[in-house]
């Protein structure tokens, strides 16, 4: 056991990356328990950020690279929480570290193996709209920058052990087993999407040229599957005609979630002006409900879309996306609610759905681990939503970001810094009862 | 560290891709190329992103193997990415003042979108500066400083007090001055709090209570601040209670002081008719009771009308105050409580009804039966009287493509939260910034909400931006981590760049002393010297000082003449007539 | 000569205000023309009278000084020390017949992302209306020489 005071960070996202720098930085030991094989998160998968434009990866790299090289910060990625016991001052927790097969301390990224091997797999963190390898990193910024082993689709034929001329690659790797005891426990779980499919209106999977926002991000991305050339999915042409629609499963329709995701209005006039800068000759139309702008600078940005940019933005909730079997474009019926006519968009050749951004659903397994609650969103319970905005039902357990309630990056990190300050307000007080 | 000073330079130039944003207009293997021909220059390669772990490995690499001793790397702004390329010399041995960033992302290849030959011939100019500069450069030591264990908490509201409990909870001292009498801020005005519909001033009690009864925290009121001098760890702080000055000093500044609500007048009749209120006049006609209010009127038909003096064309009034569809949704709630059988409309431009709670509240707000009238900022609503005090409300209801018109016995205006006069003043003493919208602006606005530029100032609250409780109090816990991190280790490491006077050259002419506004040149014995300690780095001295005795670390003439002389290929120029243009070292 | 001439400007700019109203204009990817070639200084206090002089002596056409609005410097009072500098380098350059035109005093901060682009944009026209510097010529008749 450390002297110095010691807090779990359960998600690896900037909510995440923020908590544990402002603790590592004041001397407590962070453990940051990830578990895809890289830490960066939902941000590392943007392109761009509202409403400054700022390339996502380049503003949020260096904080990856700094939580990688802090003494007092261990990442714990690929890794899975198992039990916790205790309570605040003296946690004691279980944590699984899945084998990579390959071995950390040799692996150079150089990304040989990924080259030889036969395997191809949808990539998760291009939203599937890319293929990996077998053998793969994830992304090219991944922290740590270690190939990880897919045993599932892995088909045995060890070529990548072969071609690896570091050695790193080990077969032989087991589960595990990581025990640690922590003062303090905060968490950082994110969001993910809701799936449209089952809005059949909206075709999504069935239309090719149907994407999430989030599957355009990655699409646009310069990192992305296409290099960020801005293509129709279906077939490759050059898009003239753009569409977003707002609020797909949020706000009280019988789909998806009742709840107001908080960022997409300002993530779609983002995207649009992503595509508007890349080529200024697309047409961009936004089917909103309520145009939600209203965090610091964020009207400013939207008019900024609406004047300079020309983006249009439609009040209405489409009915219907038709797509023309041949073409692959398609059509969007719409009831435009200013002049209360049944309109149609024709020649979309892209349609990007903006969905509920949904609590995790292993939010569930996490708050029986702990034995805090949730509420009826799935998002994390606080024990005042005014006055402890990040304390959960245990003490010594906090929540920040996303996984609390819907929120941008900047109140993510700012929270992210208040569950730093609640953890360590807590572990000084148990210091104190120590010595007394 | 002397024999770098006679050591040849060695300059390792990376010139990095960054995905498209670089190499997508400018043509990087060329300037790779190019940089391979300049003077000092031993290596140089390109990365794709050189502040990925592998772009770091090989600038470490390439250091090893090669015996750089400079290193420049091309790529983006020094503002985000030096100290984490400074970070990778360190590992690699190498004096983080021995590297130089070279900016061409954003200032060549984003605003030079278009031309990608004349855009990648600028980033050659702008490598071959960099390479100039770097080749005198100096190793430099960074000093620490110790940090006070105490924090100035400035403005008494619930930001301020939560901050300040935190802090103090966390064994720091922390001095919260109020410029009013009484602690609470905007608090003191509200009714009732939405979700939990509790009342605002039992909420504000009990903080109150905590931070007059925490040992280590000290109230002020009736207090302001006066003068701030110092820096991160020593801040030197004077505050005038009732005209009596009081001195202290702290090691962080924290800016709680809140916001304002705007004033409407002359919009919809606002100081004309006695019906017409803004929300927090109601707030406080509310928090009377129901008796005291029935006495006033009892309402059978209440107009709210949203984005009064807010989403403006110009600054400062440009933005959303993003609570104010809230506080509508959660008062009209209340006089339909108090009212069934009133008729309560809110006149609306779009419903900032955000997340979770307050979506919640919304569609409850409709299903009770609470009318929403849509209305565009072309056609804003018009109020005209109507006899026993009644006004007439006409608005264009946009949805319905009808003209409305409302007999109302109250109308409310939801105005948006702005700057108080105060703050401008605080933040010239403070020496940080306001943004357009005239709230503090922060460091960055994605990753580094509540710091400011200057290290050891944060701001929380309102006085960052319109934000409600929940979300202030969540930014008063963030500073109070933000602060807590240079006072728990009780010291700071300081910037290297500072001023040195050559002894021999100085004749004490009180120039710079004269001239430094932080106190940093004492001439003695007429000499001058420079306390490191207060040297902020600016420089202004070493330009003014006729003898040129006066040399910036890290900015010296040498350095700035050799970026001057290598920023477009010249010819030769003429020698000049006198001896020495270059002084100082 | 006219058609060909393309103005060669040296912006200073200050770390605080100026630099990162450059940076902006980047960020907000707007454009303007490549003439210009950046020095960073910590204040536009540390631009030297003499750095201005050497930058017209080797031959560059305009010299754009920018710094912090006045009352908002990160230094307090180094802007103001600039401005006087600059008035001071105008008045020499005047009487040593070079066009004071040549140098410019801007405030640009961080949020004039903008600003700094259209001033850059303004100041290459005004400078091309000039015509390239006379020390410029000089330089290049004394190479032929």
């Amino acid at each position: 056991m450390s002297e110095k005071p010691s807090v779990l960070v359960i998600g690896g996202g900037i909510a995440g990356i923020q908590a544990s720098l402002d603790l590592a930085g004041r001397g407590f030991q962070v453990y940051v328990l990830e578990e895809t094989p890289t830490i960066g998160g939902r941000m590392a998968q943007l392109d761009k950020t509202f409403p400054t434009m700022d390339c996502s990866i380049c503003i949020l790299a260096p904080k990856m690279m700094e939580c990688f090289r802090h003494p007092n910060i261990k990442l714990l990625t690929y890794s899975e929480l198992k039990e916790i016991k205790g309570s605040v001052g003296n946690f004691r927790v279980k944590i699984l570290q899945k084998p990579r097969y390959v071995d950390g301390t040799k692996c150079t990224g150089c990304g040989t193996c990924a080259e030889h091997c036969p395997v191809e797999v949808p990539n998760e963190f291009d939203m599937e709209l890319g293929m990996r390898k077998a053998i793969y990193m994830p992304m090219p910024q991944a922290v740590p920058r270690c190939m990880t082993l897919d045993k599932e689709n892995c088909i045995d034929c060890k070529l990548c052990t072969k071609m690896c001329r570091a050695g790193a690659v080990d077969f032989q790797q087991e589960p595990q087993d990581v025990n640690l005891k922590v003062g303090a426990i905060i968490i950082a779980t994110g969001f993910n999407q809701y799936d449209p499919s089952e809005i059949v209106e909206y075709g999504y999977k069935k239309n090719k040229n149907v994407l999430t926002a989030l599957e355009f991000e990655r699409w646009v991305c310069a990192s992305g599957p296409v290099a960020g050339h801005l293509l129709r999915p279906a077939d490759g042409g050059i898009p003239k005609r753009i569409a977003f629609i707002q609020c797909v499963g949020s706000r009280g329709t019988k789909f998806g979630a009742p709840f107001c995701s908080s960022v997409c209005c300002m993530y779609a006039t983002k995207e649009a002006l992503i595509i508007r800068e890349h080529a200024p000759d697309v047409q961009v139309h936004i089917f909103y409900n309520e145009l939600r702008a209203f965090g610091k600078g964020f009207h400013e940005f939207v008019n900024r879309a609406r004047t300079e940019y020309g983006v249009n933005y439609i009040r209405s909730r489409p009915g219907e996306i038709k797509e023309d079997p041949r073409t692959k474009s398609l059509t969007i019926w719409y009831d435009d609610t200013f002049t209360r006519e049944i309109k149609s968009l024709n020649d979309v050749d892209l349609v990007v759905l903006c969905p509920a951004l949904l609590p995790r659903e292993s939010n569930r397994k996490l708050a029986g681990i702990m034995g805090i609650e949730l509420d009826e969103c799935g998002f994390f319970k606080v024990v005042h939503p005014l006055l402890a905005p990040v304390d959960t039902t245990v003490p010594g357990i906090y929540v920040c970001g996303y996984c609390q309630s819907p929120k941008d990056i900047p109140d993510s990190v700012a929270q992210a810094s208040a569950a730093a300050a609640r953890a360590a307000e807590a572990l000084t007080l148990v210091q104190v009862q120590r010595t007394e | 560290m002397a024999e770098l000073q006679i050591e040849k330079p060695r300059i390792g130039v990376f010139v990095c891709h960054c995905g498209i944003n670089i190499g997508g207009v400018v043509n990087v293997p060329q300037v790779v190329k190019y940089a391979q021909t300049l003077p000092d220059v031993a290596y140089a390669e390109g990365n794709i992103y050189t502040c990925s772990a592998e772009g770091i490995d090989s600038i470490k690499r390439a250091i090893k193997e090669h015996s750089l001793n400079r290193v420049v790397v091309a790529s983006c702004t020094p503002r985000t990415h030096e100290p984490l390329f400074r970070g990778a010399c360190v590992d690699a041995g190498v004096n983080p003042y021995l590297f130089e960033l070279a900016n061409i992302r954003e200032q060549c290849s984003w605003v030079h979108m278009r031309e990608p030959t004349k855009a990648t011939e600028k980033a050659k100019d702008i490598v071959r500066m960099a390479a100039a500069r770097a080749s005198f450069l100096m190793p430099q030591q960074e000093s620490e400083v110790p940090v006070e264990t105490t924090a100035l908490v400035i403005g008494g509201g619930i930001s301020g007090i939560t901050s300040a409990l935190c802090l103090a909870n966390q064994g720091f001292k922390v001095y919260l001055i109020e410029k009013e009498p009484e602690l609470g801020g905007m608090l003191r005005k509200i009714y009732k709090l939405y979700p939990t519909d509790e009342d605002a001033s039992k909420v504000l009690h009990a903080s109150v209570e905590a931070v007059m009864s925490h040992k280590n925290i000290s109230v002020l009121t009736s207090t302001t601040t006066k003068a701030v001098n110092g820096y991160i760890g020593n801040f030197e702080v004077t505050v005038l209670k009732n005209a009596q000055e009081h001195k202290f000093k702290a090691g962080t500044v924290i800016i709680a002081t809140g916001a304002v609500e705007f004033r409407p007048t002359n919009m919809y009749g606002y100081d004309k008719y006695d019906r017409v209120l803004t929300q927090v006049d109601l707030e406080q006609v509310l928090k009377s009771g129901k008796a005291a209010v029935d006495k006033f009127f009892k309402p059978q038909t209440v107009a709210m009308i949203q984005c009064v003096g807010a989403r403006e064309e110009k600054p400062p009034r440009s933005y959303c105050s993003r609570l104010c569809c809230m506080v509508a949704v959660k008062n009209a709630m209340l006089l339909r409580e108090w009212y069934p059988s009133s008729e309560v409309y809110i006149i609306y431009q779009d419903m900032q009804t955000y997340g979770k709670d307050y979506e919640d509240h919304h569609r409850k707000a409709r299903e009770a039966g609470i009318r929403f009238i849509n209305y565009t900022k072309e056609n804003p609503p018009q109020v005209a009287p109507l006899p026993n005090d009644r006004l007439k409300l006409t608005v264009y209801h946009a949805l319905l493509g009808e003209k409305r018109e409302l007999n109302c016995d109250l109308i409310v205006l939801s105005t948006p939260l702005v700057q108080q006069e105060g703050a401008k003043e605080l933040s010239k003493i403070l020496k940080v910034p306001l943004g357009q919208d005239e709230f503090f602006l922060e460091a960055h606005v994605k990753l580094r909400p509540v710091d400011f530029a200057t290290d050891g100032i944060y701001v929380c609250g309102t006085a960052h931006g319109p934000k409600d409780i929940g979300e202030a109090i969540s930014q008063a816990y963030a500073v109070s981590s933000r602060a807590a991190g240079p006072m728990a280790n009780r010291k700071v490491r300081t910037e290297a760049i500072t001023a040195v006077v050559d002894k021999e050259r100085c004749i004490g002419c009180r120039m710079c002393e004269n001239l430094c506004p932080f106190g940093a040149h004492r001439v003695e014995e007429g000499k001058s010297t420079v306390i490191e300690a207060l040297c902020k780095g600016c420089g202004v001295c070493a330009a003014a000082c006729m003898r040129r005795a006066i040399s910036m670390k890290h900015f010296t003439d040498d350095q700035i003449m050799a970026e001057i002389k290598t920023a477009f290929i010249m010819e030769a120029p003429k020698p000049p007539a006198s001896s020495n243009l270059e002084g100082g070292t | 000569m006219a058609d060909q001439f393309e103005p060669r400007i040296l912006g200073f700019l200050c770390n605080w205000c100026s630099y990162a109203g450059a940076d902006l204009a980047g960020v907000s990817r707007i454009s303007y023309p490549t003439n210009i070639r950046i020095i960073r200084t910590m204040c536009s206090g540390r631009v030297d009278p003499l750095h201005v002089l050497e930058a017209l002596r080797q031959g560059i056409d305009g010299v754009l000084v920018t710094g912090c609005h006045i009352g908002d410097c990160h230094y307090i009072t180094g802007n103001q020390a600039c401005e006087k500098r600059v008035k001071f380098l105008k008045d020499t350059l005047d009487q040593i017949g070079i066009d004071s035109r040549r140098l410019r005093l801007e405030w640009v901060s961080a949020s004039e992302g903008g600003k700094f682009a259209r001033v850059v944009k303004e100041f290459i026209e005004e400078i091309r209306q000039l015509g390239p510097s006379p020390l410029r010529k000089e330089i290049l008749e004394s190479a032929s020489q």
